[in-house]
């Protein structure tokens, strides 16, 4: 859990190092969050703040959302709603590609089918 | 290929270039009045539900199927806008990479009117270019001066498409993208290391109700001009020999009203969006966004020539905007070209 305080702080600083506006103050008000939560958060003294919250510190930093939510040990409501509706077959995918290289894993990845029109 | 990630389309060319990543989302908002006047930009109220048409065979008309892509839920009293995002325009180590995307009502371009192409056109730019381009919220009607995308039945008379066809034949929306070549975008990443270095040296130096009239028993809708909105549509700065026609991505979004989605989804679409007055008056921001640095395409005499919903209701003794007062907007936030982090046009309520 404490990797996710330091992921974020290590994100933060690599931005603020070209970009002002990336101080914990600035980063925080643009969350929706106090400064003094987002500093203890990032030494880790605090637990890693709510799903909503990962999420808009996903979209500040640039980061991916499911990424950090799997940093702070969680797992989003959609993806659990997903496994729920069908648990015996995302349960059954997740299994079969857990060891599976990434290039292998994106060949399963769905796109947007294109008709004619 | 087009993936669809948290309510967007997430277009990749990973074929092209590792970097060649462009996400595509379709923002709520208000419908601004269709009145006289021009407003500024309206907020984003969070993304509309997409999903793939194929996920509701049983439901969705054989045509949809027939023409793939995605659809989405869309009251009549709100409005929509396209918001075009690189995921790596935040990180100023890199150049996000530029893609020019063609945007359609109906099969009628929303930037020259003309009918639906598969090339890129220089002569009359029918695109947009991203990250240039962060936003379209309607038809380009005047330099610099646009008509919202409002949702209105097909068939009704409405539509850009039917104003100008005189056939209501397609509906939905209709996107294209291409990205830039691998070989112009490594031209311009060595462009962009020049100058930033210059720049160092120099410095070492010195973010439904449905109406009921007219319903059709058709699911589909089209879009139609609303009210008037100050927002430029860039010219393409780079030649048209620079991007990619080789590899291209398109998709048909397809538009139905809120209680078509509860039907063919099962589930219910957000609450509507709250009306111009409601939001002016509660004090809410809206939105300016100046490039002072890129120059703006003229309208489009085509679509110049379009009835906004207002006119053409007014025309047939309709009563399609129950809600139309004018509002002045006092708390307008401005941007200026290329958005910094926290500038977005999203608002919670």
């Amino acid at each position: 859990m404490s990797n996710f305080g330091t992921y974020i702080r290590q994100a933060r600083e690599t931005h603020r190092a070209k970009d002002a506006s990336f101080s914990v103050r600035q980063l925080a008000a643009r969350v929706g969050i106090e400064p003094s939560y987002l500093s203890k958060i990032e030494r880790s003294e605090q637990p890693p703040p709510s799903q909503q919250t990962i999420e808009r510190l996903a979209e500040a930093l640039g980061e991916d959302a499911d990424v950090l939510l799997a940093l702070a040990g969680k797992v989003s409501d959609e993806l659990q709603e997903i496994i729920r509706r069908r648990p015996k077959l995302f349960g059954e995918l997740i299994r079969q590609l857990k060891d599976a290289p990434d290039h292998a894993v994106l060949r399963v990845v769905r796109e947007v089918r294109d008709g004619e029109w | 290929m087009i993936e669809l990630k948290g309510n967007s389309l997430v277009i990749r060319f990973p074929e092209v270039h590792p970097q060649a990543e462009l996400r595509v989302e379709f923002q709520r908002t208000l419908r601004i009045p269709d009145d006289d006047k021009t407003y500024p930009l309206p907020p984003g109220l969070g993304k509309f539900a997409l999903e793939h048409v194929d996920d509701h065979a049983a439901g969705v008309p054989p045509h949809w199927l027939e023409r793939g892509g995605v659809m989405l839920p869309m009251y009549q009293a709100e409005a929509m806008w396209l918001r075009f995002a690189s995921p790596g325009a935040w990180n100023r180590s890199k150049l996000p990479y530029p893609f020019a995307i063609k945007v359609a009502a109906g099969k009628q371009c929303a930037v020259t009117g003309e009918s639906w192409r598969n090339e890129l056109h220089r002569d009359q730019q029918d695109y947009m270019v991203a990250p240039d381009q962060p936003w379209l919220d309607g038809f380009c009607i005047e330099k610099g001066v646009i008509r919202q995308f409002v949702a209105m039945p097909l068939g009704a008379g409405y539509s850009a498409e039917e104003q100008l066809t005189g056939k209501a034949e397609h509906g939905g929306l209709q996107i294209a993208v291409y990205p830039m070549k691998r070989e112009s975008y490594e031209r311009l990443c060595k462009k962009q290391r020049t100058i930033s270095d210059m720049v160092k040296d120099c410095c070492l130096a010195s973010a439904e109700p449905t109406f009921g009239f007219h319903r059709k028993r058709s699911a589909d809708m089209g879009l139609a001009p609303g009210g008037r909105m100050r927002q430029e549509i860039y010219d393409d700065p780079y030649e048209l020999g620079d991007w990619d026609l080789e590899n291209s991505s398109r998709c048909f979004v397809h538009l139905c009203n809120s209680l078509v989605w509860q039907s063919i989804t099962g589930s219910l679409p957000p609450h509507p969006a709250p009306t111009a007055k409601q939001y002016t008056t509660a004090g809410l921001p809206w939105y300016d966004y100046y490039d002072e640095r890129a120059t703006a395409v003229d309208g489009a005499a085509k679509l110049a020539g379009l009835k906004s919903v207002r006119q053409v209701s007014d025309d047939k003794g309709d009563v399609a905007l129950p809600e139309n007062e004018s509002v002045t907007p006092e708390c307008i936030v401005t941007y200026r070209k290329g958005l910094q982090p926290g500038q977005v046009r999203e608002t919670w309520l």
